[in-house]
């Protein structure tokens, strides 16, 4: 038996993806008004934001501009794991109904299938918000478009996209164990939201709470850096990319723990 | 006696939420996340301000404020709209509607019991903290009363609003994005996220106007104020009823209206 | 022959939590646990060969999805060994799945807004099956089931029968070396249960897979299974073939009568005339189990004449049904 290789998981998730947007674009309704109440979100933390900044010019050092920046940067970065990972929200469902078990019946990685099932529209609308903000204040901050820029701009957010998907994945798989998850995943959420601040503003015992014990600095503080800061990149950027690497491998090493330790309620 | 009926739901709900241990942590623990970023947050904010008073609130002013609306937050939240919506999907809705209670007032008093929980073990100790942190900076006298009343009536307003969105699902076939949507507007506007001191002046008017700040900002004002003149506090409950009987009045309707829509359809 | 399947003194436990009652209890619950230890499968042992379709028979809560978990390998035994086409399912899922088809109880593994042939494409390429061998199985389909109209049918859209059926094709489609059917034909109306009971039969005769089939409807295991499986509360009971079965309480036989008067009133007399004798009502039958080591069928006619007025009456051999109830209620002996 041939051993399946990536270009046959590639083709597979486009196909698997293809079924969900195809059921996904039957409700039409849905669709429009859950991509609206995404856009009211992000308009909404615009708007607190620029509320905030009208009282205050600048917060430790950093401006108007430069958190704009980064909670662009945040909301690119976030892409992915809400696009690409959304079924992680109906994993508890599933394991509660023992639906789960239909996952494991087929010669695929399991991981890949259940991820596969799923393809969120809506975050698109995120996306393009989150990049019209980081272009907007990239432009404001006359930062210059040079390919290096856009290079390292490319990998950091990689890297912060990978860690958002990490945290994400560890918490939805929790619900192997426990029988309330939903409260983790969703606090790994709104990690997102204390991604957009620099965490200058924390004390040092704090700071290195979120960078070492739950990693929201490296969301959008640490990658983006490398693009604010040039002149003074710490160390800790740098291993970014490798951080995010190392613990999108942990997150999915527990999850298909606990997928393989589930045993099936019901019969 | 009616009385004892709904006791018993309240009842049910406490043994319920009892059993969700692990979710109790977390959500004291998501709280307690989100109340550091929070206080570092503001820090940097007034550390970087030129005065020390913004907006007739100092740091110590707006922390309280804010920490205490997190406090209310997750004590009055309830996943109505999630649990009707889902129940409107799987048409299990017709099996709640076949119960001999009022269904609007059953959902309620079975939220009751979260609501007990929720007071003692995420209010109650915030509110004792911030008393003992910040030296007695809460004043405690009749304003405890006033609070108590203000309270009781931002619940019923948050659960007939939540209940109204919950119908429109109906309408709509989509839970999320109208949820996200009221959610995120109800925290903007009640002054949760950043208090309505700080908003521009014309907000400020337009806010006032809107049912969502009895929700949140009344009862936090009528708390912080330890001697509010008689005006204020007539002004605001009077506010508050106004709003408690004209929400729970839109809701009848709007329940009126899709008890048809599920009737006629079969859900 | 080889075994196909092998399982080796296979014991399965679980750790379960002991909810304690009321309030207090709830209380308690919130500061310590109690665990007890619940044994769903206990020392069972089989060895199946290709090609059988075997019946694997038991109350409810008697092991059976347990052990079908463990042999799809989503479960681990706790202690003993299972060997599917000499692998270890549960450390080679992936590939072990390959070879296996698995049609669970009600919960169709189709993808629900689509139309049925585009389950099947999908399916071709997760499986990775030829065009050659896709064609070939979709008209050895046709052959046996006109499916051309359920092709286009969204499973959101199929009925309960048809829902099953494709699940079922579904399940063959690879042309696995065995096919897990957990309960296929519940809920479905006569017409779709034969329709269904002659598929897997023409599909287990053209392809030689194996068929586990996990049912509690008799009518399923006397028209497919050669052999059958009972186990209950976690124990096998009984492993050989159907007639084999019929032997052992060959001694019995049912006695059945139609008499004048009230069904149930009459049935109820009957039941208190001999109360060694289990006796049941059926349309108009009253029918008697009969224990030929304790009464002649001769002499029970004889005394239910006296006391009714007899119109017909017919004499069976005990039906299958009957014969696994005895199995569930006194064990083999």
């Amino acid at each position: 038996m041939k051993r399946k290789g990536l270009r046959f998981y590639l083709r597979i998730y486009f196909k698997i993806l293809a079924q969900d947007l195809k059921s996904k674009m039957s409700y039409r309704a849905d669709f429009i008004i859950s991509t609206i109440g995404m856009i009211c979100t992000n308009i909404a933390g615009f708007v607190s934001f620029w509320i905030l900044f009208r009282n205050f010019p600048s917060i430790n050092g950093w401006g108007y501009y430069e958190m704009l920046f980064l909670y662009g940067f945040s909301l690119v970065s976030l892409t992915p794991v809400q696009c690409l990972f959304d079924n992680n929200w109906s994993l508890r469902m599933y394991v509660y109904n023992g639906d789960f078990i239909k996952y494991c019946f087929r010669p695929i990685n399991l991981f890949f299938y259940f991820q596969s099932e799923v393809f969120d529209i809506k975050g698109l609308g995120q996306l393009a918000f989150g990049l019209g903000t980081l272009i907007f204040s990239w432009n404001k901050l006359g930062l210059g478009f040079t390919p290096l820029m856009l290079l390292k701009v490319t990998v950091f957010l990689i890297t912060a996209s990978l860690i958002m998907v990490a945290l994400q994945n560890a918490a939805a798989a929790t619900c192997f164990w426990i029988t309330n998850s939903f409260y983790l995943l969703d606090l790994s959420m709104k990690f997102k939201d204390y991604a957009k601040y620099p965490i200058t503003i924390f004390s040092s015992v704090f700071r290195f709470i979120f960078t070492f014990v739950v990693p929201i600095a490296f969301i959008a503080y640490y990658p983006s850096l490398v693009i604010l800061r040039p002149d003074d990149v710490p160390l800790l950027t740098w291993l970014s990319p490798f951080i995010g690497v190392l613990f999108f491998w942990l997150s999915y090493k527990l999850w298909m723990h606990g997928a393989t330790k589930y045993s099936g309620t019901g019969s | 006696m009616k009385i004892k009926k709904y006791l018993s739901l309240t009842r049910a709900g406490i043994l319920e939420s009892l059993q969700f241990r692990m979710s109790l942590l977390i959500m004291a623990a998501g709280n307690l996340l989100y109340l550091i970023v929070v206080y570092f947050l503001w820090k940097a904010i007034y550390a970087s301000s030129p005065t020390d008073v913004v907006n007739g609130m100092t740091f110590s002013d707006t922390l309280i404020y804010l920490v205490l609306a997190t406090a209310l937050f997750n004590f009055m939240e309830m996943y109505v709209v999630w649990e009707i919506g889902r129940n409107i999907q799987s048409g299990k809705i017709v099996l709640d509607l076949l119960k001999p209670v009022d269904f609007r007032r059953y959902m309620f008093w079975s939220y009751s019991g979260s609501f007990v929980v929720n007071f003692v073990t995420t209010f109650l100790p915030t509110f004792i903290v911030v008393c003992i942190v910040t030296n007695g900076a809460v004043p405690l006298g009749l304003n405890l009363l006033y609070f108590a009343a203000a309270v009781v009536m931002a619940i019923v307003i948050n659960y007939s609003i939540d209940f109204i969105v919950a119908t429109i699902c109906l309408f709509t076939e989509s839970i999320w994005g109208i949820n996200i949507m009221k959610q995120v507007v109800v925290l903007l506007l009640s002054g949760a996220t950043i208090p309505i001191a700080f908003f521009p002046e014309t907000l400020k008017t337009v806010v006032y106007y809107l049912p969502f700040q009895s929700i949140y900002n009344a009862p936090l004002t009528l708390l912080l104020d330890g001697s509010p003149s008689a005006g204020k506090v007539l002004g605001t409950l009077g506010l508050q009823l106004f709003w408690c009987v004209f929400m729970t009045a839109v809701s009848r309707i709007f329940w009126k209206v899709s008890l048809r829509q599920i009737t006629v359809n079969g859900g | 022959m080889e075994n196909i399947i092998e399982i080796k003194n296979v014991t399965k436990e679980f750790k379960v939590l002991n909810r304690r009652e009321g309030l207090k209890g709830s209380l308690k619950d919130l500061f310590s646990r109690d665990y007890k230890t619940v044994r769903a499968v206990d020392n069972v042992s089989m060895n199946i060969t290709q090609g059988e379709i075997v019946g694997y028979l038991g109350p409810n809560g008697a092991g059976k999805s347990t052990t079908i978990k463990m042999m799809t390998g989503v479960l681990e035994p706790t202690s003993g060994e299972i060997l599917i086409n000499g692998r270890s399912p549960y450390k080679n899922r992936s590939k072990n799945a390959q070879e296996i088809g698995v049609v669970f109880g009600q919960r169709s593994q189709l993808w629900w807004a689509l139309p049925l042939i585009e389950s099947f494409k999908l399916l071709k390429d997760i499986y990775m099956i030829s065009d050659a061998d896709y064609d070939n199985m979709l008209k050895f389909y046709q052959s046996q089931v006109d499916i051309e109209p359920l092709l286009h049918k969204t499973v959101r859209q199929m009925s309960l029968g048809q829902r099953t059926l494709s699940d079922i094709l579904a399940a063959f489609l690879h042309d696995p070396k065995i096919v897990f059917l957990d309960e296929p034909t519940i809920g479905l109306d006569v017409s779709m249960k034969s329709k269904i009971r002659t598929l897997i039969h023409a599909l287990n005769k053209e392809k030689n897979t194996t068929v586990i089939l996990t049912t509690h409807d008799m009518g399923d295991v006397d028209a497919l299974c050669q052999r059958i499986v009972i186990i209950d509360k976690g124990k096998m009971l009984y492993d050989n073939d159907i007639s084999h079965l019929k032997g052992f309480f060959g001694s019995y036989r049912t006695l059945k009568i139609r008499a004048d008067g009230d069904l149930a009133q009459q049935t109820e007399l009957v039941k208190k005339e001999f109360p060694d004798f289990s006796v049941a009502s059926d349309e108009d039958w009253i029918s008697v189990l009969v224990d030929e080591e304790k009464a002649k069928v001769m002499e029970v006619l004889g005394k239910l004449q006296s006391t009714h007025n007899i119109r017909d009456m017919k004499l069976e051999e005990i039906s299958t049904e009957d014969v696994i109830k005895k199995i569930y209620e006194e064990g083999v002996k």
